[in-house]
C-alpha cells in the first residue's frame, strides 16, 4: 500500500473512531425507538390485553387492515392538503415578505424580527392564540366583521373552513421560516447583477424573473421540502382547533394515530399507522437528498 | 472542614423536621378540634411506607392534597401522589396495570375505564379489606357511598374494586330565568318542550337558547336513551352497537336541530370552560351537563347569573327520563406492593371526615358519602334560590342504580371506540355533511368494524 493510500485508510479509522460515539447516541435516541415502533406494528398490542405486545402470529395483520380502513385513507388524504396548501403558501408567502424586507432600514429590521415571533412561540401557544382568534363570541376578528356587518361562519366548525383555518394557522406559524431562508438567499446575489440589467432597460418585474428567481429556486425547493416534511407535525393545532372535525374533515394521519393509541389502546395498530407516515416522511427526505444532489451534479 | 459542614447540614435538617414536625402536629390537633378525625392506624404499623399513588389532575386531589400532611403524620406514612392530564394519566395506568406492575400503591381508577380494568383483573379486590374489621372499623360503612356511583367498579359477582371519590350528576341549568319569565316560559320537562324554550329565547337580549361542548358522547346518550335507543343493544351482556337504530336516528336529528338553531357559533369546538362561561356570564340560556359544571352558575363568585339562575332536573325524553351519571373512583392495583398501607389512605381519603371537610371548608359538593350529602350541614351550604342541589345530585347519581343501570354502556371497554364514531357521526349531521340517516349507518358500520379490528368477538 502506498504511503497515501495508508494516509487515508488512517484517516477514514480515525473518522469512523470520532464519530462512532455520535452515532452510538443517535442509534440510541432515535434507531431503537423507531425499531420498536415497527416491531410493535407487526403485532395487535392492546395495554389491556397482556400478551398481546409479544403476538407474533400475524405479523402484517395491521398492514393488510390499512387500506379498507376509511378513517386512515382519509386522514392520508386531509394530510396532504394541508400539507400541499400550507407549504405552498409559506413558500409564496414568505418569498413576498423577503422580497419586500429586503431593504438596509432600522424600521425593516425591526420588522423582521417581529416576523420571527410566531416561529418562535411554542406550538401550543401558536394554537391557543388562533383557538381564540376563531372563537366567534371572544374573537377580535368576529368582533371587527361585526362592526363592518359582515357575517362571518365558525370557522372551525366549519366542513368548507375547518381546514382552510388550520392551513392560515400553519401558514402564520411558519412564515418566518421560509422567509428567513429566502432573506438569506436574496443576501447572497451580487447587487452588480441587477445594476447591469438596470443599464440594459430591464423593469424590475423582468429582473425578478431572470436574475431573482433563478437565484433563489434552490432555496424555495429546499425550505418547501423542509416544510413539507414538518407539516406532518401540525399536531397542536388540530388537537386545540379542530379536534379532527367536524367529522373528520381535520383529522390528519397523526392526529388519527393518536387518537388509536391514547383513546382506544390499540397501540400495534397505531404503531402501524404511524410507520407509513414515517415511510411517507422518509420518501420526501431522500426525495430532498436527491434533488440537492442532481443539483450539485449539473452544477 | 467536612466534619464541619455535615454537622452543619445534619443541624439545619433537624431544624426543618422539627419545624415540620411541629406545624404537622399543630395542624392535626387544629383539625382534630374542628373535625374529628377517622380512626387510622394507633399503632402506626405503616410507619416509613412510603405510599405511591396516581390520578389525573382534579380539584378534589388539589385540595385532599393540603389534609395529606395530617395523614402522614397520623400514619408515619409518607403519600407521593402522581397527578398528570386526564389522558396522559389514564395511558400510564393502563400501561402499568396492564403489565402488572407495582409502581402504584393506589390509583384512579377512571370511570370510562372501570369495567376494562375491572374484568381483566387488574385490580385487589376491596371486600377483603371491607370484611375484615381489623382493617375496616365498622364506622367506615362502605354502604354509605351512593349506589349510583359504586355501580361501575363492581364486577359481575357484585365484588368491590374501588370506592368512588366524585360523582357527576347531568342537571340542567338555567341562566336566564327572568327573559324565561318575562315570556310566560316554564321550566321544560320533555324534550318537546326543551326546544320550546330554546326557540323562545334564543336571540332575546343577545341570548343563546343553548349551549353545550365538544364531548358529544358524554352530552348526547341521554337524548338517545330519552327517544329508547341506546348505544349498544344491551350491555355490558350485548355490545352490538345500536347507533342506527330509528330512536338514535331521532336522537341525533333532535340534538342536532338544538344546536343548529339555537347554540352558539362555533359550539361544535367549543370545550367544557367555553360553555360553563357563556353560561355563568348569562349568554347562553341553558347548559345540560354534570352538576359540578352546572351548579356554579349559583355559587361560584364569577357568576353573573346568581339572581336569575336555577338548576334542575334535564328533561326527560318521550320514552325514558335518562340522565346521565358517571363517577370515579380510587382502587389498588392487583399487584402493589403496600396493599393494606394504600387501604388506609383510601379510608382516610374518602371518610366521612374528610369528605365533610371537603363541603364545608371548600365548598366542593361532588362527594359520593350518602350521610354527608343528606346531613343538615351540606344541606345548608347547597340549598341555593330555596333549591336543595343536594338532593338533586342524589337523585341522579343514584338513578342508575334503581331498575336499569342505563349507565352500562359507558363503563363497557368498547365504549371509547364506539363513542368516538358517534361523535363523529353526530358532527357529520350537525354541519350538514350526511342526513342523520345515512351518517348514523355508515357510523354503525364502522364501529363494528373498529370493534372487530380490536379484537372485539361480535
Amino acid at each position: 500500500m502506498s504511503g497515501k493510500g495508508l494516509v487515508d485508510a488512517e484517516r477514514r479509522r480515525f473518522n469512523a473512531f470520532a464519530l462512532a460515539p455520535s452515532l452510538i447516541v443517535l442509534f440510541m435516541i432515535a434507531g431503537l425507538p423507531a425499531i420498536y415502533l415497527v416491531v410493535t406494528s407487526l403485532t395487535p398490542f392492546q395495554l389491556v390485553n397482556p400478551g398481546s405486545s409479544t403476538d407474533f402470529s400475524s405479523p402484517l395483520r395491521n398492514y393488510r387492515l390499512l387500506p379498507d380502513d376509511p378513517r386512515f385513507v382519509n386522514s392520508l388524504w386531509v394530510q396532504a392538503k394541508l400539507s400541499f396548501c400550507g407549504v405552498l403558501f409559506q413558500v409564496l408567502l414568505g418569498m413576498l415578505l423577503a422580497l419586500l424586507l429586503h431593504t438596509q432600514s432600522r424600521v425593516v429590521e425591526f420588522a423582521r424580527t417581529f416576523f420571527l415571533i410566531p416561529m418562535v412561540l411554542p406550538p401550543i401557544v401558536v394554537a391557543i392564540i388562533w383557538k381564540l382568534i376563531y372563537t366567534p363570541d371572544i374573537s377580535p376578528l368576529y368582533y371587527a366583521a361585526g362592526l363592518l356587518n359582515i357575517a362571518m361562519p365558525s370557522l372551525t366548525s366549519s366542513v368548507d373552513f375547518a381546514l382552510t383555518a388550520i392551513i392560515i394557522a400553519d401558514t402564520w406559524e411558519w412564515l418566518p421560516f421560509t422567509f428567513l431562508m429566502v432573506l438569506a438567499a436574496l443576501q447572497t446575489i451580487p447587487d452588480e447583477f441587477s445594476e447591469a440589467a438596470l443599464v440594459d432597460g430591464a423593469n424590475r418585474l423582468q429582473i425578478f424573473f431572470y436574475i431573482t428567481l433563478p437565484f433563489i429556486t434552490p432555496i424555495l425547493v429546499i425550505s418547501g421540502m423542509f416544510r413539507l416534511i414538518d407539516s406532518v407535525k401540525a399536531f397542536p393545532l388540530v388537537f386545540l382547533l379542530t379536534g379532527g372535525g367536524p367529522g373528520s374533515v381535520t383529522e390528519v394521519t397523526n392526529y388519527y394515530a393518536y387518537l388509536l393509541a391514547f383513546d382506544f389502546n390499540e397501540i400495534g395498530y397505531s404503531s402501524s399507522v404511524t410507520v407509513v407516515m414515517l415511510l411517507l416522511v422518509v420518501s420526501v427526505s431522500l426525495g430532498v437528498v436527491w434533488m440537492g444532489r442532481r443539483r450539485e451534479a449539473m452544477a | 472542614m467536612t466534619k464541619k459542614n455535615s454537622g452543619h447540614k445534619s443541624a439545619a435538617v433537624s431544624r426543618r423536621k422539627l419545624l415540620q414536625a411541629g406545624a404537622a402536629t399543630l395542624g392535626a390537633t387544629l383539625g382534630a378540634t374542628a373535625f374529628p378525625m377517622p380512626v387510622i392506624a394507633q399503632a402506626k404499623p405503616f410507619a416509613g411506607v412510603t405510599l405511591r399513588g396516581a390520578s389525573f389532575q382534579h380539584r378534589f386531589f388539589t385540595l385532599l392534597q393540603n389534609y395529606i400532611p395530617e395523614f402522614e403524620a397520623q400514619t408515619g406514612m409518607k403519600v407521593d401522589l402522581q397527578l398528570s392530564a386526564f389522558p396522559v394519566y389514564n395511558q400510564q395506568a393502563n400501561l402499568e396495570l396492564s403489565s402488572g406492575g407495582s409502581a402504584f400503591d393506589f390509583v384512579n381508577v377512571t370511570f370510562i375505564l372501570a369495567a376494562r380494568w375491572v374484568a381483566a383483573g387488574l385490580l385487589a379486590n376491596l371486600d377483603e379489606f371491607t370484611g375484615d374489621p381489623n382493617l375496616t372499623p365498622a364506622e367506615w360503612k362502605p354502604k354509605d357511598f351512593v349506589e349510583g356511583a359504586q355501580v361501575p367498579y363492581r364486577d359481575t359477582k357484585g365484588a368491590t374494586y374501588g370506592y368512588s371519590w366524585e360523582g357527576g350528576a347531568m342537571v340542567m341549568g338555567l341562566s336566564r330565568m327572568d327573559l324565561m319569565e318575562k315570556k310566560g316560559l316554564k321550566i321544560p320537562k320533555t324534550f318537546a318542550e326543551l326546544q320550546e324554550v330554546c326557540a323562545a329565547i334564543n336571540g332575546t337580549d343577545g341570548v343563546t337558547g343553548l349551549v353545550s361542548f365538544q364531548l358529544h358522547h358524554w352530552c348526547l346518550p341521554p337524548y338517545i336513551q330519552g327517544f329508547g335507543g341506546n348505544i349498544f343493544r344491551n350491555p355490558p351482556t350485548d355490545i352490538m352497537p345500536a347507533l342506527n337504530s330509528p330512536e338514535a336516528i331521532q336522537a341525533i336529528e333532535f340534538y342536532a336541530n338544538l344546536l343548529k338553531n339555537y347554540a352558539p357559533k362555533g359550539v361544535l369546538t367549543y370545550t367544557e370552560d367555553q360553555a360553563r362561561q357563556a353560561l355563568l356570564t348569562g349568554r347562553s340560556n341553558i347548559f345540560i351537563h354534570s352538576s359540578a359544571w352546572i351548579t356554579p352558575i349559583l355559587m361560584s363568585g364569577d357568576s353573573k347569573v346568581k339572581d336569575t339562575a336555577r338548576v334542575v332536573r334535564m328533561p326527560a325524553g318521550p320514552v325514558r327520563d335518562f340522565p346521565a351519571a358517571n363517577s370515579q373512583g380510587l382502587g389498588i392495583p392487583k399487584n402493589a406492593k403496600n396493599k393494606k398501607a394504600a387501604w388506609e389512605f383510601i379510608k382516610w381519603a374518602l371518610s366521612p371526615e374528610i369528605s365533610m371537610r371537603l363541603v364545608k371548608e371548600h365548598g366542593h359538593s361532588s362527594v359520593c358519602r350518602r350521610s354527608v350529602i343528606e346531613s343538615e350541614e351540606y344541606r345548608k351550604l347547597n340549598t341555593v334560590n330555596g333549591q336543595d342541589l343536594g338532593a338533586l345530585y342524589l337523585e341522579v347519581l343514584g338513578l342508575p342504580a334503581k331498575g336499569e343501570n342505563y349507565m352500562a354502556y359507558r363503563t363497557v371497554k368498547e365504549f371509547p371506540i364506539v363513542g368516538d364514531v358517534l361523535n363523529k357521526a353526530f358532527e357529520q349531521v350537525a354541519t350538514r355533511q350526511l342526513p342523520a340517516q345515512a351518517a348514523m349507518n355508515a357510523a354503525q358500520e364502522q364501529a363494528i368494524a373498529n370493534m372487530r379490528r380490536a379484537g372485539t368477538a361480535l
